[in-house]
This record gives structure tokens, C-alpha cells and sequence, in this order.
């Protein structure tokens, strides 16, 4: 009979038992690179996830494209007034009123699919750090939104303008407020891909997740903006998520907020938005 | 023979083509009545709707001497108290889209399709049966916006009565335009057979579509944009017109209704060839 290091017999089955092998300890650091991986390559294999991206690229860029080349071509047919009041860059960066759709959309589907196929439970079995998993969607979804972002609104921005010739007045990037507003959309685009991430988590389900969004960015804004200005109108609608992000974009627009401070009560909603979703996450069922 | 073979059998002594939409409307009936979500989602598009009047109204109510005369003198009180319309169409089109998704999602429909093989008639009934209820909870929802819009709308506001030329047209064309808006989600949900996209092509239609065109130079804008379908379908609930380019209430209606005819069509068309 097999016996210990001490000498004392052991069962057989025991002593064949191929010695554990030696993990290095998990520490958070090593945890929060697991889960970074595991997370980078959930996003790769979503194929809804590329064509989401692929077609909000394809839509801003076509619509500045159209939006541009329809000015260029009626540009003498527009009133004086309508022609004093063109601005180059805020008339090709119109999509961005739209775009955030897309970018929400991408976002919320990170997490949405998951807890749609079920991958969901393999995911918080392996890692039950649940708020670790949703910061490291987070992380890239910020991360990779922003790059998404800045080639989109810039591809767009540049196309458009290359459109604009002639009388029809044209910007260039280098031209004084141009880098500011398209920096500032590829912000706001990453804010509302943040924010759909975290409405996702919340609702649990792409089609509320999508709703919401809809709701958010299309509907409200038609429904509120045109309200007669009075002491209510000017504490709450500019900072309706999407009027903050028009202020990143778009030249100043009389009660509406200034760029810097737009920014920061948008990130302020994407914060609070994520303390609720890291905070029912620790609650609910996966 | 115990009393439910009995019963079975004397209704198949009349099976008929009537019997059988009744027995469709039935499970059509249960069918939209037992998706947990449809009873919320009825109840949250009343909700909204009222609250659409509720905000508006006293919006409009506080703001009014900030307001220039030309604002003042294009000011709807009848159609103000009804645009909780404009986010209620998001709650009963995304019910019509899931009314045939949520089936496919799940597999039911090939339960539904076995038991009922005429397939085109299972559409319909559903369509209609899915139409009526959101046409009684829309058009009720609607009389209570307006009601209490108007009471909201005092002093110096101008508001509307029941009465007034146009009026009870715009307020029972909320119910008609919504009504039409949850068929042209069941439509689009059963040509694309699928929630994400059946949505996706509903709002985007509906709602992307229109900002898209604003963002068009006014002059080409104007020559597209009444003639989209949101936009068309919801002149009828309007009793001025939003646009000096719009299309008049009926003519506008009438062609949302048709585009939701055409798209019914394909579907009827397409649902006979396609596996399920």
C-alpha cells in the first residue's frame, strides 16, 4: 500500500490522483484581466454587434453625404435668410441627431444578447463578481465606442464638406469650432453607447432597451422642444440627454447648455444609470 | 362516452368556415390576453397619453405670455391635448410587432398554423382582434386627453370644444391613427418575423425616417415630407395643419392606410410560401 510523505498509508484511489496542478494565486488584477478577455471575446463573436456598427457607419456617413449634396445642389434656391443662417458645420453633422440611436442600440445589445441566448448564467457562474463583468463591458464598450465614434463622425464631417463647393459656404477641420463640434459628437456617441450598455442591464431585454432609447432620443425631444420657453422649459428640457448632446455638436443655441457643462451632465447620466444597473445586478436573479 | 367526447364530436358535426373564425378569434383572443405583457403595455399607452395632455397643457398653460403672437395664433388647443399620441405610438406599434414575434419567438406559431392551417385567416383575425382592443383602450384614451387637456388650458389659453368644426374628428382619429400604427406593426412583425427587426423597421419608418428628411433643405423636404407614413397617417388627429405642405386629414389617413394595406398584401402573399 501507497503511503504519505509522513509515512502513514493512504487509499489508492487518493495516492493516483495526478497532483493538483499549480495555479498562481487569482488576485483582482489577474481576475480583471480574465474577465477583460472573456469579455473582448464575446464582443468579437456578436455578429448583431458588427452589423450594428458597420450599418450606424454606413447611415452617418450616407445621410451627410445626401444632407450636403441637397444643399449643394438647391443652394440657390434657398431664401436669403435660410442661406444667412447656414452653417457648414452644423448642417453636416446632422446626423448625429440620429446616430446616438445606433450607438445606444450597440451598447445595449452587448448586454441584451447575453441575457437573450442565456450566456448570462455561464457568465456570472465564472465570474460572480457580477459588477467586475458589467465594468469590464464597460471599459469596452467605452473604449471601443469612441474609436467607432471619432472614424464615423470624422469619415462623415469630411465627406460631407468635400461636398459643399463654390458659393455654398464649406468648413475645414482646421477652421475654428470644426475639430471642437466633431470631437464633441464622437463624445456624445460614446456617452449614448454607455448609456444604452447600462439601460440594457437594467432592462434585460433588447426590445425595452431599444424602446427606451427611442423614447429617449427621438420621441421626447419632438415632443418637448417646441414648448413655449417659460420658467419649467428652461430648468428641465436642455437637459434632456439629447439636447446635452446637441450643445457637444452643435453651435450655441439660445436657452440650451454650453459644450463643457453639457458633457458633464451627460456623463452625469450615464453614471447614475450605471450605479442603478451595478446596483440590481447584485440583486436580481442572472 | 363521457360528456367532452360528446361535446367534440357535435362540434365537429359543425365544423364550418364560421365555426372556425370564431374558434381563431377565440384563441386569437387568449393568445393576445395571456402574453403577460400586453395588459402593461395597453395600460401604459393610456397612461401616456393622458400624461402627454397633462404635461403639454400646463406647459402651455405657464408659458403663454412668453409666447409671440404668431406662436399664440398657430396654437392647436384640440391637437396639443392629444400628442401623448406621438409616444404612445411606440407602446401599441411594438405590441403589434410582438403580437406575431413573440409567436414565432417562442414556437407557438407552428402550433397556431397546425391547428388552423389557413394561415392568411390566422393573420387577419389576429390582426383584427389585436385592432379592436387597441381602437377601444386608443379612443378612450384619447377622450380623456382632451377632457383634460381643455380643463387645463384656462384663462388666456384659448381651448377647444367637443363642438368646434374638427374637432371630434381629431380626437376619435387618435384612436384610428393608433389603431392603424399597432396593424402596421403586426404587418411589418410578420414580414420580418422577428422582434429586433420587425421593430427596427417599424421606427425607423415611423419615427427615423421623418428626421432624417428635416434634415434635407426645406425646400426638398417639404415635397417628401407628407407623404411618409407617420406623418400622413397623423394629420387626422390635427384640427389645424401642422405645415402649410401637409395633406388634408382623410387624404393623409388614407394613404397611411394604404401603405398599411400594402403591407398587409405582402404578408398575405408571403406567409402562404414561407416555412414557418
Amino acid at each position: 500500500m501507497p503511503t504519505d510523505t509522513s509515512g502513514t498509508p493512504v487509499p489508492a484511489a487518493r495516492a493516483r490522483r495526478p497532483p493538483v496542478p499549480r495555479h498562481a494565486p487569482v488576485t483582482p488584477l489577474s481576475r480583471g484581466r480574465a474577465v477583460l478577455a472573456s469579455e473582448w471575446i464575446k464582443l468579437r463573436s456578436l455578429r448583431s454587434l458588427r452589423a450594428t456598427a458597420l450599418s450606424g457607419f454606413a447611415f452617418s456617413v450616407g445621410l451627410a453625404f445626401l444632407v450636403c449634396s441637397g444643399f449643394q445642389a438647391r443652394w440657390h434656391t434657398l431664401g436669403a435668410q435660410a442661406q444667412a443662417h447656414f452653417r457648414p458645420v452644423d448642417t453636416g453633422l446632422g446626423f448625429l441627431q440620429i446616430t446616438p440611436l445606433f450607438f445606444g442600440a450597440l451598447g445595449a445589445l452587448v448586454v441584451t444578447t447575453e441575457y437573450g441566448t442565456g450566456q448570462i448564467r455561464g457568465t456570472f457562474v465564472a465570474t460572480p463578481q457580477r459588477p467586475l463583468v458589467l465594468a469590464a463591458k464597460a471599459l469596452l464598450v467605452g473604449l471601443l465606442g469612441f474609436g467607432l465614434a471619432l472614424v464615423t463622425v470624422s469619415a462623415a464631417f469630411l465627406l460631407g464638406q468635400s461636398r459643399l463647393s463654390g458659393a455654398t459656404p464649406h468648413a475645414s477641420p482646421a477652421d475654428s469650432g470644426a475639430a471642437g463640434a466633431v470631437l464633441g459628437g464622437a463624445l456624445y456617441l460614446t456617452l449614448t453607447g454607455l448609456l444604452g450598455l447600462f439601460l440594457g442591464a437594467l432592462a434585460r431585454s433588447t426590445a425595452v432597451a431599444i424602446s427606451a432609447l427611442l423614447c429617449l432620443f427621438t420621441i421626447l425631444p419632438v415632443l418637448v422642444n417646441n414648448l413655449p420657453k417659460g420658467f419649467v422649459w428652461r430648468h428641465t428640457v436642455p437637459y434632456l440627454p439629447s439636447n446635452l448632446g446637441f450643445s457637444l455638436w452643435h453651435s450655441h443655441v439660445g436657452f440650451l447648455l454650453r459644450p463643457v457643462s453639457a458633457g458633464c451632465v451627460l456623463a452625469l447620466y450615464v453614471v447614475v444609470t450605471a450605479a442603478a444597473g451595478m446596483a440590481l445586478l447584485r440583486t436580481r436573479d442572472g | 362516452m363521457n360528456a367532452h367526447l360528446v361535446r367534440t364530436a357535435a362540434e365537429g358535426r359543425r365544423h364550418g368556415p364560421r365555426a372556425r373564425l370564431r374558434a381563431t378569434a377565440r384563441s386569437e383572443w387568449v393568445k393576445l390576453w395571456s402574453v403577460r405583457s400586453a395588459p402593461a403595455v395597453l395600460g401604459a399607452t393610456a397612461v401616456v397619453i393622458v400624461l402627454g395632455a397633462l404635461v403639454l397643457c400646463s406647459g402651455y398653460r405657464s408659458g403663454w405670455a412668453s409666447m409671440s403672437a404668431s406662436e399664440r395664433a398657430a396654437f392647436d388647443p384640440a391637437s396639443t391635448s392629444l400628442r401623448g399620441i406621438e409616444p404612445a405610438q411606440l407602446f401599441v406599434g411594438a405590441l403589434g410587432v410582438l403580437a406575431v414575434t413573440g409567436e414565432y419567438g417562442t414556437g407557438l406559431i407552428r402550433t397556431t398554423l397546425a391547428a388552423t392551417p389557413q394561415r392568411a385567416q390566422v393573420l387577419v383575425v389576429k390582426g383584427l382582434v389585436l385592432g379592436a382592443v387597441v381602437w377601444a383602450v386608443t379612443t378612450a384614451s384619447s377622450f380623456g386627453a382632451f377632457a383634460l387637456g381643455q380643463h387645463l388650458l384656462t384663462g388666456p389659453v384659448p381651448h377647444a370644444e367637443l363642438e368646434d368644426p374638427g374637432v371630434l374628428r381629431a380626437v376619435l382619429g387618435g384612436g384610428l391613427y393608433l389603431t392603424l400604427i399597432a396593424l402596421f406593426g403586426t404587418a411589418l412583425g410578420a414580414l420580418s418575423r422577428s422582434t429586433p427587426l420587425g421593430l427596427a423597421a417599424l421606427f425607423g419608418v415611423l419615427l427615423v425616417l421623418p428626421l432624417m428628411v428635416g434634415l434635407l433643405p426645406s425646400g426638398l423636404a417639404d415635397g417628401i415630407l407628407p407623404y411618409l407614413p407617420g406623418e400622413a397617417g397623423s394629420q387626422v388627429w390635427h384640427v389645424m395643419p401642422p405645415s402649410p405642405h401637409s395633406l388634408g386629414p382623410w387624404q393623409g389617413f388614407s394613404l397611411f392606410a394604404l401603405d398599411v394595406v400594402v403591407s398587409a398584401g405582402a404578408v398575405l402573399t408571403l406567409t402562404r410560401k414561407r416555412d414557418v
